[in-house]
């Protein structure tokens, strides 16, 4: 087996090292892109480069804003439920 | 005599391009001539596939510790019953010489956290993306088949 093979095994056979924090939401780009192409080419009449660029480029987008919206309605929440409340209550939450 | 129609096979037909499509991402579309569709998905899916398994090496594909998230990836292909027999393979070999009290290093794809929780994500993504090529390849053949047919 030449060292190339090795390599190349051996990469997929050792995960990366993501650390949890903010940035590894960054990975979530990747797969959206994938989900919109994918979709758009199950959906479009006729692939042509440019119009099918835009469209998936449009539903990536869409995508994008439904997830921070969710995201920030979440972290909303959260902190009426952790900061604002407690204090309306006047005692800790737990 | 005459052959039998596409609707005397319509089954069969619609089958042969299902399972196409699941044996190689986007083969389906390829069989319906459709080759820049079937590019564009091939293309798509594997590179999702195999970045799920750079990212959380090949212990993501976990027949025994999380099936349903390998029922998922199963969707990609074929192949990944083969993978998912080897690591599971690999795993039960390494708890059996671990409860021996076998201090050797033995072989494990375990994987925890965050690149775990990708790799699995990427993966059945992948799988379901493919599902909805392979449902898409169907619905199209069978459009085809029953203009064919006047139907």
């Amino acid at each position: 087996m030449t060292a190339l093979n090795e390599i190349l095994l051996a990469s997929f056979t050792t995960p990366m090292h993501i650390d949890t924090d903010p940035a590894s939401m960054l990975w979530l780009l990747p797969l959206v892109a994938s989900i919109a192409v994918v979709y758009k080419a199950t959906k479009v009449h006729r692939i042509r480069p440019y119009p099918f660029f835009k469209e998936s480029a449009v539903l990536f987008g869409s995508i994008l804003v439904f997830i921070i919206t969710a995201a920030l309605i979440l972290y909303g929440m959260t902190w009426i439920v952790t900061d604002r409340l407690p204090a309306i209550l006047d005692k800790s939450a737990f | 005599m005459t052959a039998p129609s596409w609707k005397d096979n319509h089954a069969l037909y619609l089958i042969t391009i299902g399972l196409l499509a699941w044996l190689i991402p986007g083969a389906g579309h390829y069989a319906l001539h459709e080759h820049r569709r079937a590019t564009v998905m091939f293309v798509v899916i594997v590179l999702t596939f195999l970045v799920g398994l750079y990212v959380g090496s090949i212990g993501v594909i976990d027949p025994i510790g999380a099936k349903p998230w390998y029922a998922a990836q199963v969707m990609n292909s074929p192949a990944v019953l083969l993978m998912g027999s080897h690591v599971a393979h690999v795993q039960r070999r390494a708890e059996s010489e671990r409860t021996g009290f076998n201090t050797a290093k033995t072989l494990s794809y375990r994987v925890y956290g965050r690149p775990n929780e990708i790799g699995q994500i990427y993966t059945s993504i992948a799988g379901l993306l493919n599902l909805l090529c392979i449902v898409n390849a169907i619905y199209v053949a069978h459009l085809r088949a029953t203009e064919q047919t006047g139907d």
